[in-house]
């Protein structure tokens, strides 16, 4: 095989196509894109008995955007906006722990960023506008903050740590899209080396203990700037041509 | 571990939740929960044609249901109610040929059924109420059209489903030559509703939906051949 094999987490969702309506495994097709136009081939990877046995098979593993994670996992009650889907949850967890303990390459993607500091022991905030009293982290769906003549509303920068394995990937500064109204609290395991410098809210985390394993608070896939999955795919490859 | 099935899957417009009409891969999730109860992991396979280097990572291929397949893959013009997917057409066929080569234990569902067929060689009725002169294949949208099928009574697929033959179908596209394969089922007006190919390892296509009861004769078949699979490769290593 030529190229790595990534896994990118997805889930069940009652969808409407047309006039039908159906329970479907499914994800949002610019992950897909996102992960073949860096050098990868993309599975989707359902919520599942309790295994984690795919995981063998797996070059790397993308955690992909979703519905809020339940509090309960870091012992909190549960904020009125806060919708969860725990077998997404517990499904996912496990899955991350796993591959966390067999240093699979991984990158978080917004829910999935949030998961790494829930998954490690750290927390959420269940509501950023309760703590920040503004919503400019959580654009409407279906825009493009970032498209020219785009509002600044869904936008902003981050400033990233100097000396991380981010910095090397983004520079010392970047532009993203913000679809989220959850943000780390506390990171648990990961290291948070990146902000909003507009609020402080975490936009980057990364753990210091593995080769690879990378989270982000934006939406990467929607964008053209794809250096998040790229990195990916190369340490994905890396760890496979390692392991063979 | 468990042997791995990848599930062949839709691109559509989808809308749930804030979203609408966003380009979406996905299956149904009957088919995902029929491979889990079964006993296998499932994997779901965006389309993508550049190769079939997944096929490598996994023990069974579960081709699933859809819309039609370009009638340009076994020779004919599109007819007035043919709908197809030419963009899915290339990913599946990519597959499907990769997992013959490989000996892959390979299920088709209704869609799958008429895939196996066509790179078999052979044909499709593009509109069966034009052939058969009724609807029982597909009685209305989102209705089932429950039959009996006949079996070949030395067919692997008579030894599978044993004493209930009842099926439910959902297709007005069939199988008018299915080419190098074994027609080893059939409905009652005489239309091929299983197709099998008895010099591979697992090769069977059925035209009606066994994901909708999750039908463990079925997929467990599937699941049991790709452990066999499964356990070849590990002896390889």
């Amino acid at each position: 095989m030529r190229r790595p094999l990534i896994g990118l987490t997805a889930y069940a969702e009652q969808i409407h196509h047309g006039r039908n309506d159906l329970m479907a495994a499914m994800l949002p097709m610019n992950y897909v894109k996102a992960v073949h136009a860096t050098g990868g081939r993309a599975v989707l990877i359902t919520p599942d008995d309790p295994g984690t046995d795919v995981l063998e098979s797996l070059d790397g593993i993308v955690f992909c955007g979703g519905g809020d994670i339940d509090p309960a996992n870091w012992g909190a009650p549960r904020h009125p906006a806060t919708e969860v889907d725990t077998v997404r949850d517990t499904s996912e967890l496990m899955l991350m722990r796993a591959a966390l303990e067999a240093g699979l390459p991984m990158l978080g993607v917004c829910r999935g960023m949030q998961l790494m500091a829930v998954a490690t022991g750290g927390s959420l905030h269940q509501h950023l506008p309760d703590l920040v009293g503004h919503e400019r982290h959580r654009a409407a769906a279906g825009t493009d903050p970032l498209a020219a003549g785009a509002s600044d509303y869904g936008r902003h920068d981050v400033v990233v740590e100097e000396g991380s394995a981010a910095h090397r990937l983004f520079g010392r500064t970047l532009t993203v899209n913000s679809f989220h109204h959850q943000a780390i609290a506390d990171p648990g395991e990961f290291l948070p080396v990146g902000w909003c410098p507009d609020d402080q809210v975490i936009e980057i985390v990364e753990h210091p203990g593995r080769s690879f394993a990378l989270g982000v608070q934006w939406h990467p896939e929607r964008t053209s700037d794809l250096r998040a999955f790229a990195a990916l795919a190369e340490a994905s490859a890396r760890a496979r041509a390692v392991a063979a | 571990m468990r042997p791995i099935i990848g599930i062949t899957s839709y691109v559509l417009p989808a809308s749930w939740g804030v979203w609408t009409d966003l380009p979406t891969a996905l299956v149904p999730h009957d088919y995902t929960e029929a491979v889990r109860l079964a006993g296998g992991r499932a994997v779901v396979l965006p389309p993508d044609d550049l190769d079939a280097d997944v096929l490598d990572r996994i023990d069974g291929l579960l081709l699933a249901g859809g819309a039609d397949l370009h009638p340009s893959l076994y020779g004919q013009e599109p007819g007035p109610y043919t709908v197809a997917q030419p963009d899915r057409d290339a990913g599946e066929l990519t597959l499907l040929r990769g997992a013959l080569d490989r000996d892959l234990p390979i299920l088709g569902v209704c869609r799958g059924m008429q895939l196996l067929t066509v790179v078999a060689g052979g044909t499709l009725h593009q509109h069966l109420p034009d052939t058969l002169g009724h609807e029982k294949h597909r009685p209305g949208p989102g209705v089932y059209g429950s039959q009996q099928v006949l079996l070949d009574p030395e067919s692997r697929i008579a030894a599978l489903m044993g004493d209930d033959l009842t099926i439910n179908c959902f297709h007005h596209q069939g199988v008018a030559d299915p080419g190098s394969l074994t027609v080893t089922g059939r409905a009652t007006d005489g239309l091929p509703e299983v197709v099998e190919d008895p010099e591979r390892r697992f090769v069977l296509g059925v035209q009606w939906h066994p994901e909708v009861s999750r039908d463990r004769r079925l997929f467990g078949a599937l699941v049991a051949a790709a452990s066999k699979e499964l356990t070849q490769a590990c002896a390889d290593r």
